[in-house]
């Protein structure tokens, strides 16, 4: 599941009203989510979230849902 | 009286010649590769002995191209099988990374050695380092080809994005694989070896795909490709300084085609081939000069290698690179299109063809907003004009890092320029068409191919899939002989074989 929190931050960074975003949804099913604006949301989320990300981490990643968890595991439940 | 079998000859055909290897189109690839198709019809139910012949007639088929550096093909499927292997096993990630690398640093370390080490021994030259004689190394062909495939493997095992294949046969054959051993496509492990676990049938529609990708391989390389480069653009590109600015300019425009014709017609013909053996490549083109954006042409042209750089290049690139922005972003094209320039070859002229690339690119970023700004105000956004605008410019952009890409060395790029610039001499131009008329036809039919709709391509590719087989086989004869009509008496090599 991915959360309102995370969802917020993307809509933020890629100027969108609303989008539905799931666990299996990819970078390139979004609109306006290309690597530059990719880059963006990275760094909107270590803000946002306080946490700092490993490369290879991000590059592991191959759908939201991995994002989410990754976020998860570096956040307090 | 019968002629004796001049059995030394006979011998000559299986044995290594440098100036001789199996080139797609030669009558004696026709033969081999029908003997192969006979061998793998033969296997239709043993899928064992049919990997094993094909395994063999790849190792030949390399053989033929590399002699004794067939080896180094061996040891890249052996090394990279096992440390696929080694990086899935370990368990500490400390132990995943020091695999990882190590593998790296000897793929790298090889294409190096091979291919760059008298490029660095001149550069130590010119800069007076020392005097360095150029070492005899002989460059294995297909190696910048075949080591990217091979890094694909280990990449996408250390990136958790397939887990290590159980069978070296299996592997050697994704390697080996003679249809894209040369010249690519750099097909990704993940995408290829699946193929031959699930063993799908030659269905009639991929033998359909397959004469009509060969046809068009046949034609683009030798009815125009080559003629072009034989008859014009070499005369042209050899002494720039004997034609002026309209032959020069009319040159440069078919350098682009040409060498289009020249890399995406090998790979029509390998993607055909690889059907008629039951495995799908990856494409590699789609239709470069339609881009409107040098963006978007990375997106159209050797797809292969653009993808493999932007996933495991360029995106680890920028991700280190985060904290710096669009700048860093910026940094990280520059990198990924130096190494785009320095893969294609020790030359001079392919890194700043490489780094103009990046230059395009990282300009675009920074005036992306700029640009729509101006657009929007002059009520341009999104128009028909807008979309032309857009698409001529970066045509002529492209076309001129093809003089870069085409040139022996960067004098005589100049000397094009030059005569493009200051001696174009507009009155010439009747006179070219009269003289050089083929040449002139073949470019403007090759562009036009080029521009039609992506649809009548479809709509022909599926009127040869419905053909009765016997209609198949006599359009496919009708179009080697009209190739025969334009085959010169020497092949030219396909120009990517160099990288």
């Amino acid at each position: 599941m991915i959360s309102d929190k995370l969802k917020q931050v993307i809509l933020k960074e890629l100027d969108l009203q609303d989008f539905d975003f799931r666990d299996e949804t990819i970078a390139s099913q979004v609109p306006g989510w290309d690597s530059l604006n990719h880059i963006n949301i990275i760094l909107a989320i270590e803000k946002d979230y306080g946490i700092k990300f490993k490369g290879l981490e991000i590059l592991k990643a191959k759908n939201l849902g991995d994002l989410q968890k990754l976020i998860d595991s570096k956040t307090p439940a | 009286m019968p002629q004796a079998i001049d059995f030394e000859k006979l011998l000559s055909l299986f044995t290594y010649d440098k100036f001789d290897p199996l080139l797609f189109g030669s009558s004696l690839f026709l033969f081999f590769f029908l003997f192969v198709l006979i061998v793998q019809r033969l296997f239709s139910n043993q899928k064992t002995l049919r990997i094993y012949s094909l395994l063999f007639f790849s190792l030949f088929f390399y053989y033929k191209a590399a002699g004794i550096y067939l080896l180094l093909l061996v040891f890249s499927s052996a090394f990279n099988f096992y440390f696929g292997s080694l990086i899935f096993k370990s368990k500490s990630d400390g132990k995943k990374k020091f695999f990882f690398i190590l593998a790296l640093v000897v793929n790298l370390g090889l294409l190096g050695y091979f291919k760059y080490t008298n490029f660095f021994l001149q550069i130590l030259t010119d800069l007076k380092v020392g005097t360095f004689d150029p070492l005899k190394i002989f460059l294995p062909i297909g190696i910048s080809f075949f080591t990217f495939k091979a890094m694909s493997y280990v990449i996408e095992i250390y990136l958790e994005m397939m887990e290590p294949v159980k069978s070296f046969r299996d592997f050697s054959l994704f390697i080996f694989f003679f249809p894209n051993v040369l010249m690519g496509p750099i097909d990704r492990a993940s995408a290829f070896l699946p193929q031959i676990e699930e063993d799908n049938p030659i269905t009639k529609e991929d033998i359909g795909k397959a004469l009509f990708l060969i046809s068009c391989g046949l034609i683009k390389k030798y009815a125009i490709a080559d003629y072009i480069a034989l008859n014009f653009d070499e005369r042209v590109f050899g002494f720039p300084l004997r034609f002026t600015g309209v032959e020069n300019l009319i040159a440069v425009y078919g350098t682009a085609l040409q060498g289009y014709c020249d890399f995406s017609g090998y790979t029509d013909m390998a993607l055909g081939v690889g059907l008629l053996l039951g495995y799908k490549l990856m494409d590699n083109f789609n239709r470069p000069f339609k881009a409107n954006s040098v963006a978007d042409y990375w997106r159209r042209w050797h797809l292969s290698l653009s993808t493999w750089l932007l996933d495991y290049l360029f995106k680890p690139l920028q991700i280190s690179f985060r904290s710096m922005r669009k700048w860093g972003t910026a940094l990280a094209i520059f990198v990924t299109f130096f190494a785009v320039g320095l893969w294609h070859g020790p030359n001079w002229t392919f890194i700043f063809f490489g780094i103009l690339h990046s230059f395009y690119l990282i300009f675009g970023m920074f005036t992306q907003d700029l640009r729509k700004k101006i657009t929007d105000k002059l009520h341009l956004t999104g128009t028909r004009l807008h979309k032309f605008i857009q698409w001529i410019f970066t045509f002529h952009l492209l076309v001129f890092t093809a003089i870069l890409f085409r040139s022996p060395s960067m004098e005589y790029t100049l000397d094009m320029f030059h005569q493009i610039f200051t001696f174009f001499h507009p009155e010439v131009f009747p006179q070219f068409v009269q003289a050089y008329t083929t040449i002139f036809v073949l470019i403007v039919f090759g562009y036009a191919v080029h521009f039609l709709p992506k649809s009548i391509e479809e709509k022909t590719e599926k009127l040869i899939i419905k053909m009765p087989v016997v209609l198949q086989a006599v359009l496919f004869a009708g179009v080697i002989w009209f190739v025969v009509q334009f085959k010169s008496a020497a092949m030219m090599p396909f120009i990517y074989f160099k990288f």
